[in-house]
């Protein structure tokens, strides 16, 4: 079987999902695991879903998840505790039911030919990695995971690196874990050792935008998994748009994963809290 | 023996010339031109597509941030992002000629003359059922909403359009105006076939943390449950004023929410960001539209209309 992959389409559901487990990772960290047989099967690596947290009218937008593992019939998702949406999600307990749309979007892709990967995750940005170490170790490419986060404590997600990835190294704001400092300062000394054929990057947009500029300077393809805030998460409504060289793309169908070189970097995309 | 359970109902209504097998459409803006949603839901069991504002060319939209959460319902600024008429009869037409439900436009525009022009290429298609002229769009600088928040403005541009077209002819209305009747009587009294209320309520968040704005425009439009009484009231109070149809919208999430609309004087109804929590929010509302009927002996949905008791 080629590994390759460039990304079809696939069906995209309305399940009714269960909650299997939902426990605190870190200091506002949570993960849920759904039992999601039909979305569980089709997702890809980088690819989300659309989760519908609530039915009351106190709040009524969906929130998008990447999926972190998809494990049989389970998703496994990493979310930070952050607004109304996730505050209410990591009150959910084991049995209750909520609906999920998915899979959605663009994930990663893996180039022919791909032999050495280098993924960088700054926080959260592990979240949507978990598949992508493991896919990309299954068809045995070279993976490199450089980890960034404030503290050892939140560095989450490691489980699944340590068990694909051929080298794991971490960065911490503070010190306490791997070296003192930003991830970004661990890209370079890795794309000059390991010289991989792709970078992939997830975390905060001033971060992904350094380690492009980057990948980018050694002269190695990068792709980017971006965060907006969405309504639809299907594509109608327009409101996750980023800015690209192709012009306005919608982070829900046409990425979350752009070809980093494609994405016009303007922070006042950040998305604020949700 | 016939019970009041099994009575068929005739769930059919008429808008202009326009006839819909029911009174369920989709709100402009939140249904694209439907394709999106075609993996949820059938399109062919709505009474019609409203699709998202098409203007004579592209628009790339606003800044991002362009949502935001509020209780009960959201705030958007998206500024009407579109491909252009050609782009979009090339592309979107062509796509939903070919699915077995009614087709109405939403037309925007920047000036006068864009909406005329917009106007006569859309005439020109006959998959094109009938036309919704969006004169109340809040988040655009120029155009939008001003044509909507005067009589004088919105009477001008009717008139113009009505000229230009044939088809059926909706006008969507503002809610951000003193008197919405007065408006409405003036887009009657310039041929417009019926009339749409309401577009967003027009609003604003800020972030307590930065101090900005949650919405890179500053303001936008409100719009979700939050909004619904201000709509069914104002729907009560054009549908008092005017004798063409109207179409009710604001905050519709179920069949309830659609029932209230044509109490107050709808004669059919719109889902938008309804559509946005569940996909099949319109299809939720057809059937329990019809089992609201049924349940309660009502044999054609359309008896619900004005029917509010004072």
């Amino acid at each position: 079987m080629s590994c390759a992959s460039t990304h079809e389409d696939g069906h995209r559901l309305l399940e009714r999902v269960t909650v299997v487990a939902n426990d605190r990772v870190t200091e506002g960290v949570g993960l849920i695991v759904l039992e999601s047989p039909r979305v569980a099967r089709a997702v890809r690596p980088g690819q989300f879903v659309h989760l519908r947290i609530s039915t009351g009218t106190d709040f009524i937008l969906r929130r998008p998840f990447s999926i972190h593992r998809a494990e049989e019939d389970r998703l496994h998702i990493l979310y930070q505790v952050l607004g109304t949406g996730t505050r209410a999600l990591a009150e959910k307990r084991r049995g209750e039911e909520m609906d999920v749309i998915g899979p959605l979007g663009h994930g990663w892709e893996i180039p022919e030919g791909t032999a050495h990967a280098l993924l960088v995750a700054g926080g959260l940005g592990a979240a949507p990695m978990g598949m992508l170490a493991e896919q990309l170790s299954a068809c045995g490419v070279a993976v490199t995971v450089a980890q960034g986060a404030p503290t050892a404590e939140r560095l989450v997600g490691q489980g699944v690196f340590e068990a694909t990835a051929r080298r794991v190294l971490t960065a911490t704001d503070d010190g306490s874990a791997g070296e003192h400092g930003f991830v970004t300062g661990l890209v370079e000394g890795a794309l000059a050792t390991d010289r991989p054929d792709v970078v992939y990057v997830c975390g905060p947009e001033a971060m992904a935008r350094i380690v492009t500029a980057q990948a980018a300077a050694a002269d190695v393809p990068c792709q980017v998994s971006l965060e907006r805030l969405m309504a639809c998460g299907i594509g109608a409504c327009l409101s996750c748009v980023v800015t690209t060289t192709d012009g306005q793309r919608r982070a829900c169908v046409d990425g979350p994963v752009f070809d980093a070189a494609h994405v016009v970097w303007d922070v006042s995309e950040i998305p604020p809290k949700h | 023996m016939e019970s009041a359970h099994n009575i068929n109902v005739d769930m059919s209504v008429r808008i202009g010339a326009l006839e819909l097998r029911n009174p369920v459409m989709t709100g402009s803006g939140t249904f694209a031109a439907g394709r999106e949603y075609a993996e949820f839901m059938d399109l062919g069991r709505l009474g019609a597509v409203v699709t998202k504002g098409v203007s004579l060319n592209p628009w790339a939209g606003n800044a991002s941030p362009r949502i935001a959460e509020t209780a009960s319902g959201m705030l958007n600024s998206i500024g009407l992002q579109n491909p252009g008429v050609e782009s979009f009869c090339a592309n979107d037409l062509a796509w939903l000629a070919e699915q077995d439900v009614p087709v109405i436009v939403n037309v925007s525009g920047h000036s006068l003359a864009e909406y005329v022009a917009v106007t006569e290429r859309l005439d020109a298609e006959d998959a094109i059922d009938a036309l919704e002229l969006n004169i109340s769009c809040p988040n655009v600088d120029e155009g939008g909403m001003a044509f909507g928040t005067s009589c004088a403005a919105a009477a001008d541009v009717t008139r113009a359009v009505r000229a230009a077209t044939g088809k059926t002819l909706i006008v969507k209305l503002s809610p951000n105006v003193t008197d919405i009747a007065e408006i409405a009587r003036s887009v009657e009294a310039e041929g417009a076939d019926a009339v749409s209320l309401i577009n967003t309520l027009l609003g604003m968040a800020i972030d307590t943390d930065t101090w900005r704005p949650k919405l890179a425009r500053t303001v936008g439009g409100l719009s979700g449950p939050a909004i619904k009484p201000v709509a069914v009231r104002m729907v009560w109070q054009v549908a008092s004023a005017v004798s063409v149809p109207v179409v009710g919208m604001g905050g519709i999430m179920n069949a309830e929410d659609a029932v209230e609309f044509m109490l107050a004087g709808a004669t059919a109804v719109a889902v938008g960001t309804g559509n946005f929590v569940d996909p099949a929010t319109t299809m939720h509302v057809v059937d329990g539209l019809e089992r609201y009927c049924r349940e309660r002996g009502i044999d054609r949905v359309s008896a619900l209309t004005g029917a509010l008791k004072r």
